[in-house]
């Protein structure tokens, strides 16, 4: 006999549509699986058998095979096992068949007949919604993930007893159901009274002001200073200042971390800004993301929040360049025989370097770097990088009696409330003209023309800026950016001079004519 | 006769003494040139080396060769007898044999100054350096320094802009820009006065040349300026050899506990001169022409309130963004919107990321 069940496979992050087929027939016992399989697909045959064995349903002594369609596409994953006992099932009488069109189905088996979690669980029921499919049977630890969506009915399964029961009874199955609005309100005012917070830096004036700028035009931001000053505290502290997420970008990362299977076990949505800090020895690889199929690498799995790069200039140069693309374009593009995949890599850049190899400059009487090797320290980092770079700001070292001052800063909370603003502002901007939600940082020049109009004495005061601090092409636009982002913070519709004057102060190093003369 | 002598430059160009004692004894490179080799040995023994690689060369030296190479890289070389040869330098215990030079050599009757320190400088030094040079250029005073980073480059650069004219002393040969970094300072030089070396085209700036290439800096100047130097450094060589030379040795005070300041005030604690002012460095060279109308346009800089606040705490050392804050009492951005505008204006200067110097 014949039976179908429809399952999916990951590409990206997206899923597709696998349909899974069973025949059972006459002939030599045995049990094959076809349809341009990896291995590990391949063996779900062998689990598959043992478990339905385990759990009272030895297989016929019948030639039994199973196609994955559409049979092009290479099938990799542990998620198919559950559709394949499925179909087996159907094929072999032992469940109604009727129902099962209507069903998406995914979860890998244990022997026992356990069924495991698999990743992505929450593509996977958005591409059955798309298909018109009502109801989705997955692993119980990736019930709630696929929950977080509405109009579609997600079942948890925990092992193999459990699926028959409901496939032979779909009336009795109990549908797993997440409340998404209650969940985002509830961790907004738990994050709230986080740990980390910028009342716990002391002195560091400059450094909060260039922070919070940076925070609300979701400027890319490079600190720069001795080791011990505090760089990494403060690149911690600023997720909490960035506003918080709307319920669609909550559902967009989790489905990044879905896909990359490391969404937290009973955490179905996702509420607080990422904070991804990846070691400097890291790999292209790993930052971009990879893998035969690829999975999220770290820029995708900061988006949103903050991509935090200690210790920049120990960067393999390599993965450091794979940055610019997704810097531009808030994705990240991958090319693999198998086709062209697209991550979302919407994140801010954090990054902290010392000043020169021992970390002292331009302290001279602990630095003796030469000038030859501070320059080579800092050509660690390419001009094409630092031009990316909004707001840059020296952390000095702080003295005692900075150190030992109680905590009289203001607190992420008050700071956040003003980038909020600033935000809001921004918002409103785009929506008068009718535009997608966009952050200063990613105003492009079409949209700078529009949004960043410059008066007669702000437009001569950037020429002379432009001659005089040797700025690049790039660096005027960046100064307007920031401008607009400042004067935002202040709610002034117009881009007046302190603006960009402040705006100015923040512009990252020019590394040629930077080390010529000191 | 200077082909003599350029081919003995060439050949003992790390040794001027033994040179000199050669020629003495013989008369002149010429009669160098033709003695035998067992004859030189025996008269100067204990320099067997230095003989023996004399002797070789002359095996490959071609006269008409050498004279065409300098022809076409431009060089000129003067002899120790050469009417052109400085008389600065003539008077020198161990004066250079002959100087090989591209643009000119520093005029006879013009006041010169040499400007060194240390390579790895501080921004309080290469200011210091550019704004000592500038001002002592622009009252003609010729600037004569090693080329080198740091202090010695500014010191180029600072004549330069004003005009003046400045002497570069290698310790390579001329055809070599060393470093490779201040190649604009090289090229400048060549228009704008001169870059000279003991040592032929070709050499290669080695260590130990350094040390002897300071005595010419010093001897072809009436006064040396110490800009910075650490407690054992190179500048303090050229310091001492102008002791010996008998010229003004002055030193820039900097600020007690910077470790780059500490050949400077240990100088002046031995009894250098200090340095106070490029205008009290003219009055000791006797020279101030025009200076007064030059400051009072120099203080007619107008600024705002804010900006003479922030103003005020610039240096020639560099300053941090949390201290001008601190000494301002004014906020971080307020700060930084008044340093930008000072920085556009040209009054002032981000040496490092936050580090403000005055210009």
């Amino acid at each position: 006999m014949f039976c179908k069940v429809l399952s999916a496979g990951l590409g990206g992050m997206d899923a597709y549509p696998v349909r899974v087929e069973a025949d059972v027939s006459e002939g030599m016992p045995g049990f094959q699986m076809v349809g341009y399989l990896a291995s590990e697909v391949r063996e779900a045959a062998d689990r598959v058998r043992t478990a339905l064995r385990n759990n009272g349903c030895p297989l016929p002594p019948k030639r039994i095979t199973v196609n994955l369609a559409p049979a092009a596409v290479k099938k990799a994953g542990s998620r198919y096992d559950l559709a394949v006992a499925a179909a087996v099932l159907g094929a072999t009488e032992r469940i109604p068949t009727e129902g099962l069109a209507r069903l998406m189905i995914a979860g890998e088996l244990s022997l026992s007949g356990q069924v495991l979690g698999i990743s992505g669980v929450l593509p996977l029921v958005e591409m059955a919604k798309r298909k018109g499919i009502r109801r989705c049977i997955v692993p119980t630890v990736n019930a709630g993930e696929g929950a977080v969506l509405d109009q579609i009915e997600v079942i948890g399964v925990a092992d193999l007893q459990e699926l028959m029961e409901i496939l032979r009874h779909p009336e009795k199955a109990r549908v797993t159901w997440v409340d998404r609005e209650k969940l985002w309100r509830e961790k907004r005012s738990m994050s709230a009274e986080g740990a980390d917070d910028f009342s716990q830096i002391h002195g560091q004036a400059a450094v909060r002001r260039a922070a919070e700028v940076a925070a609300a035009g979701m400027h890319n931001f490079l600190m720069i200073g001795p080791s011990g000053s505090g760089k990494t505290m403060i690149a911690r502290r600023i997720p909490g200042i960035l506003p918080s997420l709307s319920l669609e970008e909550c559902l967009e990362l989790t489905r990044i971390y879905s896909v990359a299977g490391l969404l937290p076990e009973k955490q179905a949505l996702l509420t607080e800004r990422p904070f991804r800090a990846p070691h400097h020895t890291t790999t292209a690889e790993a930052l971009a993301g990879g893998g035969k199929i690829p999975k999220p690498g770290q820029i995708s799995l900061s988006s949103g929040g903050i991509l935090f790069l200690d210790e920049l200039p120990e960067f393999r140069r390599t993965a450091l360049e794979i940055l610019r693309q997704p810097l531009e374009e808030q994705k990240v593009c991958i090319s693999r025989t198998a086709g062209t995949y697209t991550f979302p890599a919407d994140f801010m850049l954090v990054a902290a370097m010392n000043p020169c190899a021992c970390g002292y400059f331009p302290d001279r009487n602990r630095c003796r770097c030469t000038p030859r090797e501070i320059l080579r320290y800092l050509e660690k980092i390419s001009q094409p990088l630092l031009d990316r770079i909004d707001i840059c700001v020296e952390v000095p070292k702080l003295s005692c009696r900075e150190l030992q001052g109680r905590g009289s800063s203001e607190s992420s909370e008050n700071i956040r409330k003003r980038v909020e603003a600033a935000r809001q502002m921004q918002k409103e901007r785009c929506e008068k003209k009718g535009m997608a939600d966009c952050v200063n940082a990613r105003l492009g020049f079409g949209d700078m023309e529009r949004y960043c109009v410059l008066e007669e004495k702000e437009r001569k005061l950037l020429e002379d800026a432009y001659e005089r601090l040797k700025l690049s092409a790039r660096g005027y636009h960046r100064t307007i950016r920031v401008a607009r982002t400042i004067a935002d913070l202040e709610q002034s519709e117009r881009i007046r001079e302190p603006h960009i004057l402040e705006a100015l102060g923040y512009r990252p190093p020019n590394r040629n004519d930077w080390m010529r003369e000191v | 006769m200077e082909a003599y002598w350029q081919w003995l430059c060439s050949s003992l160009f790390y040794d001027p003494g033994l040179a000199h004692r050669l020629v003495k004894m013989y008369g002149s490179p010429g009669e160098v040139y033709l003695r035998k080799e067992e004859e030189l040995q025996k008269a100067f023994p204990g320099k067997e080396g230095c003989i023996a690689s004399l002797c070789g060369s002359r095996a490959s030296w071609s006269f008409e060769w050498e004279q065409e190479r300098l022809k076409r890289q431009d060089i000129r070389f003067v002899s120790f007898e050469h009417p052109e040869y400085p008389k600065k330098l003539r008077n020198l215990t161990d004066a250079p044999c002959g100087l090989f030079f591209r643009g000119e050599l520093p005029e006879e009757e013009k006041p010169a100054a040499a400007l060194v320190g240390a390579r790895d400088c501080t921004a309080y030094g290469s200011n210091g350096a550019r704004w000592f040079a500038r001002e002592l250029a622009g009252a003609g005073v010729q600037i004569i320094s090693g080329m080198a980073r740091g202090v010695d480059g500014a010191a180029h650069r600072g004549a330069l802009e004003a005009g003046g004219a400045s002497f570069g002393v290698l310790a390579g040969g001329v055809d070599i820009c060393y470093p490779e970094s201040n190649r604009d300072i090289y090229m400048e030089l060549e228009q704008r006065g001169g870059i000279l070396s003991e040592a032929p085209p070709g050499v290669r700036p080695l260590r130990h040349y350094f040390p002897l290439r300071n005595r010419i800096l010093s001897g072809l100047s009436d006064m040396v300026l110490i800009i910075e130097a650490r407690q054992k450094s190179g500048s303090l060589i050229t310091a001492d050899y102008g002791l010996e030379q008998g010229k003004e040795v002055y030193a820039l005070p900097g600020p007690v506990g910077s470790a780059l300041s500490e050949g400077c005030n240990r100088l002046i604690q031995q009894g250098a001169g200090i340095a106070l002012s490029p205008e009290q460095l003219l009055e000791e060279l006797h020279i101030l022409p025009g200076i007064q109308g030059k400051k009072k346009k120099k203080n007619k800089i107008s600024l705002e309130r804010s900006e003479n606040l922030v103003y005020s705490c610039l240096r020639l050392q560099a300053q941090n963004l949390e201290t001008i804050c601190g000494e301002t009492g004014l906020a971080p951005g307020e700060v930084l919107r008044v340093l930008s505008g000072l920085q556009i204006k040209g009054h002032a200067k981000e040496v490092y990321k936050n580090y403000y110097t005055r210009t």
